[in-house]
């Protein structure tokens, strides 16, 4: 007998979900957005959101950009009040924020800075996660458990070019020159 | 002295980067004389204490939250006509019924700009400039 499959949620960008169901798993894919992923550890609940503040570059409106976010925040942390969840129970991971493209402004290191700030701002506690870095991730989530897997995708950026070897290459045949 | 410098305003978000932020808008449009509470059993206590002539209150919070204030800000004689605006997360119809049968004037969807509120604000109390 097929036992059943447990509830898995893809959560997109723009997107929050919470959930009381305890196979639940929630999935996303991340380049420079951040997900916070979020639990009461007590009635084993949790949900993740997914973000990327609008106009992460210089001279934008800072305020704009952090509303949205803090709207995704806030849909999270009240999704989990809602279901009887206590403030001070609440804890988070951060997964995301990468640098994927070399030379543009630090989209991804914005979103951390944000996300960072605002459990700092509200008193969340931060338990950990996997930020930063140059490579895209795919996550997995286990909100009863609080266990989240990442997989590290193929890094996207160019390679740093590598300096040309100081010893000139043998030409294969018949063009040695000695001095 | 122009309308909105006169005009008291309370702003009432249980969520700190919220309130920040509700409060950068509103000096935005031109208040001056915001009031600030984080829940509603706080905001009812300033209401009786200092009267505000203009209320927006987010919808979920703890203890008491927008609808349950709003109904506390109707039933205190005082305070029975002081115009009332909710912030919402997603428009929950059945929040909104609700609030409209306990005398909701506005309401207002998350994430919104400065000139979003404004537009909310003046639909309650007419032009602010």
């Amino acid at each position: 007998m097929i036992g059943a499959r447990p509830e898995r949620v893809h959560v997109i960008q723009g997107e929050c979900f919470v959930t009381d169901k305890q196979d639940a798993v929630l999935t996303t894919v991340l380049g420079s957005c951040v997900a916070a992923c979020m639990r009461d550890p007590v009635l084993k609940i949790g949900g993740m959101n997914h973000f990327l503040l609008p106009g992460g570059g210089e001279g934008s409106g800072n305020n704009e950009a952090e509303r949205f976010g803090v709207y995704l925040m806030e849909l999270l942390v009240n999704g989990l009040l809602k279901r009887g969840a206590r403030r001070e129970n609440l804890e988070t991971k951060l997964f995301g924020g990468a640098r994927t493209v070399q030379g543009f402004a630090d989209i991804g290191g914005k979103n951390i800075e944000f996300a960072r700030h605002f459990l700092e701002n509200e008193q969340i506690s931060y338990v950990g996660g996997s930020v930063g870095g140059d490579q895209g991730r795919r996550l997995e989530y286990h909100p009863a458990t609080g266990k989240a897997r990442q997989f590290l995708l193929p890094r996207t950026v160019a390679p740093v070019p590598r300096p040309e070897p100081r010893v000139p290459q043998v030409p294969a045949s018949g063009e040695l020159e000695l001095f | 002295m122009s309308l909105l410098a006169q005009l008291r305003i309370l702003a009432v978000d249980d969520t700190t980067t919220s309130r920040m932020l509700l409060r950068d808008a509103l000096e935005t449009i031109g208040f001056r004389n915001i009031a600030v509470a984080a829940d509603g059993e706080q905001a009812m206590q300033m209401m009786m204490k200092t009267p505000s002539h203009l209320i927006i209150s987010d919808m979920n919070m703890p203890k008491m939250d927008g609808l349950q204030l709003l109904k506390a800000i109707r039933t205190y004689k005082p305070t029975a006509r002081v115009p009332f605006m909710i912030l919402t997360g997603n428009a929950d119809k059945n929040v909104l019924v609700e609030g409209r049968k306990l005398g909701l004037n506005n309401y207002l969807n998350k994430p919104f700009t400065p000139a979003d509120l404004k537009k909310a604000l003046e639909a309650i109390v007419g032009r602010l400039h």
